[in-house]
C-alpha cells in the first residue's frame, strides 16, 4: 500500500508543483491520474521514487517512510517500483536485451554488471518478459530501430525486470497513436490484473482514464479536485478539472 | 487594443520600430570603429604588397626545391689515388705516383712537385674511368683533407687540373677521387631519413593521444555540469576540473614542447608530453560537453530501476557519450598529427626536427621531401578521419 501525507514540492523558481497532496493507494489498484499539463501529475509520480526530492510532506510505501529513506535505503525502495516515461527512456544505440536487463541492475553485483555480465536466472526473466511484451525476436536490435509503441513494450519489459510491486507510468502513451495507445495500455491492465501490481499512470486523456482506471484522481494546479471511480467523472466535473472552455477528445 | 480609449493617436509602425535614428547612428559608429581597427592593424603589421611582389623572387630556391624533392639517388661507385705533394720547399720538380685502381694501374703527375702557398699547381692524370666526375681533396700533414676543385675526366681517361696551393707547409697529399652512378636508382638517404622521421611524427602524436585519452576519459565526467551537481563538493570539482582544462588547452603545443625539452631534453618524448598536455586541456572540454549534452531520460530511467551511481554512468552515460567520445578522439589524433610535424621545430622530435635542419642548410631540395611528406600525411589522415567520424556520426 502507498501512502502519501501531505505533499508540497516548491522548485527553486518559485512555481508550487504540489500543494498539500494526502492520498492512499491500496494494493492492486490501477489509478489514473488526469489534469491538464502542469498541474502536477509528473512531480507527484517522480516524487513516489524520489527522482524529485519533494519539499516537505511523507511517502510510505508499505509502511516504510521513502522520503526519509538514506541513498542506500532508497535505491532498495526503488527496485519495488517500477516507472516506465512518455519518451520511452532507452538506451538508443544499446540492444533491446541489454535495456530490458538494465532493469536488473539494482540486483546485480555492480562489476559484473560493468562488464555488461548478467546471471542466467537474469537471462531467462528477459526471455520471459520480453516474450510477454511480444518482441521476443527483437531482443538483439538496436533500440532506436524499434517504432515507439515497441519501444514503450521494451520499457515495460525492462520495468518488470525489477519484479515490482508497484508501477508508475509517466504519460506512457502520450507519444503514441491511438491504436499503438490501448496496445501499450492493455499490457498494463494485463501486469495489473495477472500480477497484482499496483499501478499509477498519468493520462492526459479522460477516455483511455475511463477505460483503464479502476480509480481517477484529478490533479489541477498541484491540488486533488476529484478523487473517485472513473464512471463518477460527468460534464460537470470534467469542466472543474480542465478549466470552462476544455472540450473532451475520445481516443477509442 | 483600438477599443482601449487610452491608446495613443499616433501607433508607431511596427515594421519600422522606434529610435530609428539613432540606430542608425549607432551602426556607423560600429562601422568607423570596424574600419578604423583595420587601418591600424594595417600600420601595426607592417603590410607591404609592393615588399611582397618584389621579394616573391627570393623565393625561387624553395620553389625549385619544391619541385624537384631529394627522393631517389643511384648507387655511386668511387675511387681514389694518392700522388705525394710538398708545400714550402725548393724541390720543384715533378712529382709522379702509379696508384692502383681497381684492376688498372693509373698515372699521376703533379707539377710543381713541391710549391709555395699561393702557387698554381697543375695535376695531370690518365688511365682513369673515362667520363667519369673527378673530385680533387689536398690532404694535409695531420692527415685533414681539404675539398679542391672539381673535373670530368676525359674519353681517354685522361685528365688536367689546376689548383692554387694554400697556406702551409709539409708533406701533403693529393687525392683525386672519382665517382659515377651505377646500378639501380634507390630511395635517398634524405628519403629514408624522412620515412623514419614521419613514421616517428605519427606514433609521437599515437602515443600523446591515447596518454592524453587515458587522462581525459575519468575527468571528463568530473567535468560535466550534469554528473557534478548537487553539492557544494561537486560544484568545487566540477569548476576546479574545467579550470584545469581551459588552463592546459589555452596554452599552445609549441610552448609546452620548449618547457618539456628543458625538462627530459631535445626528442621526441618532450613532444609526446607538450601533446599530452595540451590535448588534456582541449579533449577534456569536448568530452565533458559532450556527456552534458545527453539525453537525460535513460539516466531518470536507469536511476528508477535501483542502479547505483556508477551503474547509470555505466548504463544510461557511457553507451550515449561512446560515438561523440571517438569522434572527438580521431579528430584529436589528426590535429596531433599536424602539431607532430611542426613540434620538432623546437626540439621536440618528429619530422619537424630535421626539416628545420634542412632549411637551416638551405638544402631546399631535402627540405621539399620532407614538406611533401607531411603534406601527404596529413591530408590522408585528415580525409580518413573525416572519413571515421562521418561513419560513427
Amino acid at each position: 500500500m502507498l501512502r502519501i501525507e501531505h505533499l508540497t514540492k516548491i522548485y527553486p523558481n518559485g512555481t508550487k508543483a504540489l500543494d498539500d497532496v494526502s492520498l492512499t493507494v491500496p494494493d492492486g489498484e490501477f489509478l489514473v491520474i488526469v489534469g491538464l499539463s502542469g498541474s502536477g501529475k509528473s512531480t507527484l509520480l517522480r516524487s513516489i521514487n524520489r527522482l524529485i526530492e519533494p519539499t516537505s510532506g511523507k511517502i510510505f510505501l508499505d509502511g516504510i517512510d521513502v522520503t526519509a529513506a538514506s541513498p542506500q535505503q532508497l535505491r532498495r525502495i526503488r527496485l519495488e517500483i517500477g516507472m516506465i516515461f512518455q519518451q520511452f527512456n532507452l538506451v538508443r544505440r544499446q540492444s533491446v536485451l541489454t535495456n530490458v536487463l538494465s532493469g536488473r541492475l539494482g540486483y546485480v553485483a555492480t562489476t559484473p554488471s560493468l562488464l555488461r555480465r548478467f546471471p542466467a536466472a537474469d537471462l531467462e526473466r528477459a526471455r520471459h518478459n520480453l516474450s510477454r511484451v511480444g518482441i521476443l525476436d527483437k531482443a538483439q536490435q538496436r533500440a532506436d530501430t524499434l517504432s515507439g509503441g515497441q519501444q514503450q513494450r521494451v520499457a515495460i519489459a525492462r520495468a518488470l525486470m525489477q519484479e515490482p510491486k508497484l508501477m508508475l507510468a509517466d504519460e506512457p502513451v502520450a507519444s503514441l497513436d491511438p491504436a499503438t495507445s490501448h496496445s501499450v495500455m492493455r499490457y498494463l491492465e494485463e501486469i495489473n490484473r495477472e500480477d497484482g501490481i499496483t499501478v499509477i499512470a498519468n493520462l492526459h486523456f479522460l477516455s483511455l482514464a475511463r477505460r483503464y482506471a479502476t480509480r481517477v484522481v484529478a490533479l489541477k494546479a498541484g491540488r486533488i479536485v476529484f478523487d473517485g471511480p472513473p464512471t463518477e467523472i460527468d460534464e460537470t466535473r470534467f469542466r472543474a478539472i480542465y478549466g470552462e472552455d476544455a472540450v473532451e477528445v475520445e481516443i477509442r | 487594443m483600438s477599443e482601449n480609449g487610452a491608446a495613443p493617436k499616433q501607433l508607431a509602425d511596427p515594421l519600422v520600430g522606434e529610435r530609428s535614428a539613432f540606430r542608425e547612428i549607432r551602426f556607423f559608429v560600429i562601422v568607423a570603429a570596424i574600419v578604423a581597427a583595420h587601418v591600424y592593424g594595417w600600420y601595426i603589421t607592417r603590410i607591404d604588397l609592393v615588399g611582397l611582389v618584389t621579394g616573391l623572387p627570393n623565393m625561387q630556391h624553395i620553389v625549385a626545391g619544391l619541385v624537384q624533392p631529394d627522393l631517389v639517388e643511384r648507387v655511386v661507385e668511387t675511387a681514389a689515388a694518392d700522388v705525394p705533394f710538398g708545400l714550402g720547399c725548393a724541390d720543384r720538380a715533378p712529382r709522379t705516383a702509379s696508384p692502383k685502381l681497381g684492376d688498372a694501374t693509373a698515372e699521376l703527375e703533379v707539377s710543381p712537385g713541391c710549391g709555395q702557398p699561393g702557387d698554381a699547381v697543375t695535376v695531370t692524370g690518365r688511365g682513369f674511368p673515362a667520363g667519369r666526375d673527378g673530385q680533387l681533396f689536398l690532404v694535409d700533414p695531420s692527415g685533414l683533407s681539404r675539398r679542391g676543385p672539381t673535373f670530368a675526366v676525359g674519353p681517354d681517361g685522361s685528365f688536367q687540373q689546376l689548383f692554387q696551393a694554400p697556406d702551409g707547409s709539409g708533406a701533403y697529399t693529393i687525392r683525386i677521387q672519382t665517382q659515377a652512378p651505377t646500378g639501380a636508382w634507390r630511395p635517398s638517404e634524405t628519403l629514408s631519413l624522412s620515412l623514419s622521421k614521419i613514421l616517428e611524427t605519427l606514433f609521437l602524436a599515437l602515443m600523446g593521444t591515447t596518454a592524453s585519452v587515458l587522462v581525459t576519459l575519468p575527468l571528463s565526467f568530473l567535468g560535466a555540469r550534469n554528473i557534478m551537481h548537487g553539492s557544494a563538493v561537486a560544484d568545487a570539482v566540477y569548476y576546479g576540473t574545467r579550470t584545469v582544462f581551459n588552463v592546459l588547452r589555452s596554452v599552445e603545443v609549441m610552448i609546452i614542447a620548449v618547457i618539456m625539452v628543458v625538462v627530459v631534453g631535445i626528442g621526441p618524448f618532450a613532444g609526446v608530453l607538450a601533446i599530452v598536455i595540451h590535448s588534456i586541456g582541449a579533449l577534456g572540454k569536448l568530452y565533458s560537453e559532450a556527456i552534458e549534452s545527453i539525453d537525460p531520460g535513460p539516466i531518470e530511467a536507469i536511476t528508477a530501476t535501483g542502479a547505483s551511481r556508477i551503474q547509470v554512468i555505466a548504463y544510461a552515460v557511457v553507451p550515449q557519450v561512446v560515438p561523440a567520445f571517438l569522434s572527438f578522439t580521431f579528430y584529436r589524433w589528426d590535429i596531433n598529427v599536424r602539431m607532430s610535424t611542426v613540434i620538432g621545430l623546437v626540439g621536440g622530435g618528429g619530422i619537424g626536427y630535421i626539416l628545420i635542419q634542412y632549411i637551416n642548410l638551405l638544402q631546399w631540395n631535402q627540405a621539399a621531401t620532407a614538406i611533401w611528406l607531411i603534406t601527404i600525411v596529413v591530408m590522408a589522415l585528415d580525409f580518413s578521419s573525416a572519413y571515421l567520424r562521418r561513419k560513427l556520426i
